[in-house]
């Protein structure tokens, strides 16, 4: 055993020094290493083929991870953008507003205040709107609220700092009002529909139309004259009753509404002229 | 059988060696992956597999290398053969003695290829490439035998969990 493993020692170191000789003497690396070397070079080029393979897709795999990281930070940018727009959009809308509501405070020849709506009820029995201004602001039972567009409805509850708006929609509000054009009187009320009626039309010289506006009487002391209600969109006609009454389309949209003045002041003159005039 | 399988390894190792592993180099040094495979066989099969291995991987070496054909089979040759007398010894299995030893072949290797190069007239300094390759290399071998260590450790653990 012991002679073996030695007998390979020797062996080794025999061929060793034997190539190394021939080569020396010969020059070159000789018959044996042209062997090595023609045996060699196809498997060193198919491992180098798979090498560069595995680099390649090493490569793509790194590429691939740096773009899908990258897009991750661009989708998450893209929704951070988004939202940023979306608020640049409701900051642009709620300046334009603010800045209508502005104009139209400075206009009025009466005091008011602003407010910005805080909740709405809008189930059917009761249609309202809660703003943040309340008793320390001066702010009354039976107070308008108004928006550039006209009449929203008026203050039936009082707190500290809030105070709820009974809308013109309201199946219990009522609004002495008459048709601009044609001055007939009567009476504007809501229903359990959401719709918006002017009652009480004389059946005698009522030439009223559809696209008549109707604006607040100013008759009593509660709503200044001349604030836009709603457009007429339909007559109905009972026929042989003493009255008859038209549907409007309210002057405001009452489920946009955000920010509102309340008027705390009094004044006798027309304020439509103040209001959009058109259909 | 047990021979092929050493064959291929050390084939493939100096196949390896002078592909994958020639771009994988740190600061122009690259591990002697061939010579890590010959002290991993003559650890575990002695020393004539250890000093046939050498000489096969050291062969290969040598013809892919362009240098002289013989000096790496000879050298490799003698270290795979001494590192496998070397089993029983010196607590040879302990992995703490493998990769010092490791080191200590690499840097005997090199300094035997040295020598006998130096019989055919070669070049370069001896501090030179004592400094640049010969050390640095050592010091890679040891670092890769240690994975390598750790890597058979480990395959040998899983394998007699899932024998037994």
């Amino acid at each position: 055993m012991r002679v073996g493993r030695y007998g390979i020692l020797l062996a080794v170191l025999l061929v060793s020094l034997l190539l190394l000789t021939v080569q020396t003497r010969g020059g070159g690396t000789g018959r044996a290493g042209e062997l090595v070397t023609i045996a060699v070079t196809p498997v060193q080029s198919l491992l180098v083929r798979i090498h560069r393979g595995g680099l390649n897709f090493w490569a793509n795999y790194v590429d691939w991870k740096s773009v899908r990281r990258d897009n991750a930070a661009l989708h998450e940018e893209n929704e951070h953008l988004r939202v940023q727009a979306m608020q640049a959009g409701e900051t642009r809308e709620e300046n334009a507003r603010l800045r209508r509501l502005l104009v139209l405070k400075d206009r009025l020849p009466l005091a008011t205040v602003a407010g910005e709506v805080i909740g709405r009820e809008a189930g059917g029995w009761v249609r309202s709107l809660t703003v943040n201004r309340g008793r320390g602001d001066g702010i009354a039972q039976q107070t308008p609220v108004i928006v550039p567009d006209g009449l929203v409805g008026r203050v039936v509850q009082v707190h500290r700092g809030a105070a709820v708006i009974q809308l013109l929609n309201d199946p219990a509000s009522t609004v002495g009002a008459v048709v601009q054009r044609t001055r007939t009187a009567g009476l504007v009320e809501g229903d359990a529909g959401g719709t918006v009626r002017f009652k009480f039309m004389a059946r005698d010289g009522a030439s009223v139309a559809p696209g008549d506006l109707v604006v607040t009487s100013g008759l009593g002391t509660l709503f200044p004259k001349g604030l836009p209600v709603g457009r007429v969109i339909k007559i109905e006609d009972k026929g042989s009753a003493l009255f008859h009454f038209a549907v409007l389309a309210p002057a405001v949209d009452f489920s946009r509404v955000e920010e509102v003045l309340l008027v705390t002041g009094q004044t006798t003159q027309d304020v439509a002229t103040l209001f959009p005039s058109e259909g | 059988m047990l021979r092929l399988l050493v064959l291929l390894v050390i084939v493939g190792g100096g196949v390896l060696q002078s592909t994958v592993v020639a771009v994988a180099g740190v600061a122009g040094i690259t591990p002697d992956i061939p010579l890590i495979l010959t002290v991993l066989i003559a650890l575990r099969y002695g020393p004539e597999s250890g000093c046939l291995a050498g000489f096969v991987a050291g062969l290969l070496q040598d013809a892919t290398g362009g240098g002289l054909v013989g000096v790496q089979a000879l050298t490799k040759g003698l270290a795979g053969f001494g590192m496998g007398l070397l089993v029983g010894r010196f607590w040879v299995s302990n992995p703490l003695v493998q990769v010092p030893g490791l080191v200590l072949l690499s840097i005997s290797e090199g300094l035997g290829r040295f020598l006998l190069l130096q019989m055919f007239h070669y070049p370069a300094a001896f501090g030179d490439l004592m400094l640049h390759v010969i050390l640095p290399q050592a010091l890679y071998n040891g670092l890769i035998g240690t994975l390598c260590i750790l890597a058979e450790a480990s395959f040998e653990l899983v394998r007699r969990r899932t024998w037994r």
